[in-house]
């Protein structure tokens, strides 16, 4: 086989045209690791929001809780019904909760639709990973609220200490800041359920009641009785199975994502061809003293594919490292649903790593083959007479 | 697998090559013997087939009709495959304008060939040294191409082309690049090649003084063998 070295020192000879394929091929990857970190972070929330025996119920038929609801009175059946699992202080683990979509403005100025979601204290034990990492979560009736890190960031007045202004009778003080896991409980802000059905008018109304069964076979018979029972006729989902449903957003994002790495591969592929094409035919000489000594066509092709991906290797790399300083950053979207602000935290776990390393391997075979097939068919005779 | 006692024999070869509707013959019924050994020189006008039949005993070429045997190997059996391995095998090849890898030190360039065989990583280290030191260019292992003379990279070539051991050398121009004294040290190196390690020498050249370093000079003209003759003042019947 021909030596690794004989390749890479011919990438260093042309260092110039190999840098530029590099660049190109890393910012091919750097910009397709964006677009499947921002999917991967989408699903991530909406995956790790789905506990294995939590149920959400809202008024039948409803798609969503922004566009649910139903009485209060029933919700508060629902908490006592049994077959709930409690805290320590037995304290059930069921929640009404209540959502309103106010118009809320970002710190540069401009507006979008934020999720208040008005909550119970259950309503934290309901939320993976939930925690206060500022201040102190809120006291009831007392026009308090709490925002997640995400949106502390970016919105006016979210600040710990700061006061969110809605309308004209909706106010809140942010006393606390949350984190939940990454899960989509990170793009809301939390008040006080009964606060927020007064200054929204919606007393007496919920959106959903948030409960977990205590076992799995609890879990059914609570499933039942919520879907099935004339006295409740509503439909409770899966937490698991809602997520999923929610998911829209992410399907689309990643089509498109699909799309645009795929365009901008075959874009990085002709890149890389050409350079390979420029090489093979900077060295049909050396190609033909290396089949007159004796390497087989197979070691040529070989050869010259290894360049290739070695060259498009080196880019995905790259491509990858520039996307660390970007872990830690969060992109704001649009839920297809609510119309509401989601924030998302990119994440390059395997899916991103995978789509790197397929790229970078579809560039350097793809982008490397035809030349290195034109080096393999090189007549010997003619190879060894070129200048 | 024997097929005659001669280090070449090639019977009744034609070569012919295709330029859109024309058929060009290159060589013409040409039989040839080389006993093992020989060091043959190959003289004559520009396209008078020299290089052509060189490239045929080389293993690079095929005959269009007629048998090339050499070592006892009809190379028109071979496959694609066999032949580029029995090229390996069995020939060192010597360049004018030397074609070593640009990237490579001398000392890599002379590996190459060794990395096509089994040998252990020493074994490959001691057989570059030994060619290298029988070019008289031991010291020289970590200069890149750039870094040497004209002689010392057509030394470095011709280590290349011995460090497998292989039966035959073929040298196509190898002093054509070179002045006048670089390529008396060339050729006394070839000569001793042939004295003292029996390699079978085919050389391509145009320079009378080169050829007469030979033991067998054959002139070509027009795809035919005009003269033959073996130094020591006897010439032999031409085809």
């Amino acid at each position: 086989m021909i030596p690794l070295k004989y390749n890479v020192r011919n990438l260093r000879v042309r260092w110039k045209t190999t840098f530029m394929t590099v660049l190109g091929t890393a910012l091919v990857v750097w910009s397709s690791c964006i677009l499947f970190g921002l999917v991967e972070g989408l699903e991530y929330s909406l995956r790790v929001s789905g506990e294995p025996l939590d149920l959400i119920v809202m008024r039948k038929g409803s798609s969503n809780e922004t566009t649910g609801g139903f009485e209060s009175s029933k919700a508060e059946e629902i908490l006592n019904l049994p077959g709930i699992a409690r805290d320590e202080k037995g304290q059930p683990l069921a929640a009404m909760e209540l959502l309103n979509i106010p118009i809320a403005q970002r710190r540069d100025g401009t507006t979008t639709n934020l999720i208040i979601r008005g909550v119970q204290p259950a309503s934290r034990s309901l939320r993976p990973d939930f925690k206060v990492v500022e201040g102190r979560f809120l006291d009831q009736g007392k026009e308090e609220c709490i925002v997640s890190r995400n949106l502390s960031r970016s919105f006016k007045g979210a600040q710990l200490g700061g006061e969110l202004t809605f309308g004209e009778k909706e106010k809140y003080r942010v006393v606390g800041i949350f984190t939940a896991g990454g899960s989509s409980a990170e793009s809301e802000i939390w008040a006080d359920l009964r606060d927020l059905e007064k200054n929204t008018g919606r007393v007496g109304t919920v959106s959903c009641v948030q409960l977990r069964a205590a076992t799995a076979g609890d879990y059914e018979k609570l499933q039942a009785t919520l879907n099935d029972d004339p006295q409740f006729k509503l439909a409770a989902i899966p937490e698991s199975v809602y997520f999923e449903s929610q998911s829209r957003s992410s399907v689309f994002l990643k089509t498109a994502g699909t799309l645009i790495a795929v365009l901008l591969t075959l874009g990085a592929m002709f890149a890389a061809a050409n350079t390979m094409f420029a090489s093979v035919s900077a060295r049909t000489r050396e190609i033909g003293t290396l089949r007159a000594l004796g390497f087989s066509r197979r070691d040529i092709l070989i050869s010259f594919l290894g360049e290739s991906v070695l060259i498009c290797l080196m880019g995905g790399a790259i491509g990858l490292l520039g996307t660390i300083p970007l872990s830690s950053l969060t992109y704001e979207t649009s839920d297809f649903n609510s119309f509401a602000a989601v924030t998302v935290a990119f994440r390059f776990g395997p899916l991103v790593m995978g789509v790197a390393l397929a790229m970078t391997l579809a560039m350097g075979v793809f982008g490397g083959m035809f030349p290195a097939l034109r080096a393999v068919r090189l007549d010997v005779i003619s190879a060894l007479r070129q200048l | 697998m024997t097929k005659g006692s001669h280090s070449i024999e090639l019977k009744g070869v034609d070569k012919e090559y295709h330029r859109d509707a024309f058929t060009i013959p290159v060589l013409t019924s040409l039989d040839l013997e080389v006993a093992e050994g020989e060091y043959l020189a190959l003289m004559g006008p520009s396209g008078s087939g020299k290089t052509t039949l060189l490239n045929l005993i080389a293993g690079l070429d095929r005959a269009t009709r007629g048998e090339v045997i050499v070592h006892g190997q009809d190379l028109g059996r071979l496959s694609e495959s066999e032949i580029t391995r029995w090229r390996a095998d069995n020939v060192g090849f010597i360049f004018q304008t030397y074609n070593l890898i640009p990237v490579l030190t001398a000392f890599e360039n002379v590996e190459l060939p060794l990395l096509l065989t089994h040998l252990s990583r020493r074994a490959r280290r001691e057989n570059v040294a030994t060619a290298l030191r029988v070019v008289g260019l031991s010291g020289r292992e970590d200069h890149y191409p750039r870094q040497l003379s004209g002689g010392q990279e057509q030394r470095v070539a011709i280590a290349r082309a011995i460090v497998t051991d292989p039966y035959l050398l073929v040298a196509d121009e190898p002093t054509g690049d070179l002045d006048r004294a670089t390529a008396g040290e060339i050729l006394e190196l070839l000569e001793q090649l042939n004295r003292e390690f029996q390699k079978t020498i085919v050389m391509v050249t145009h320079d009378p003084l080169a050829a007469e370093r030979a033991g067998r000079i054959l002139h070509l003209d027009k795809g035919q063998l005009v003269g033959d003759v073996i130094q020591g003042g006897r010439v032999s019947a031409a085809s």
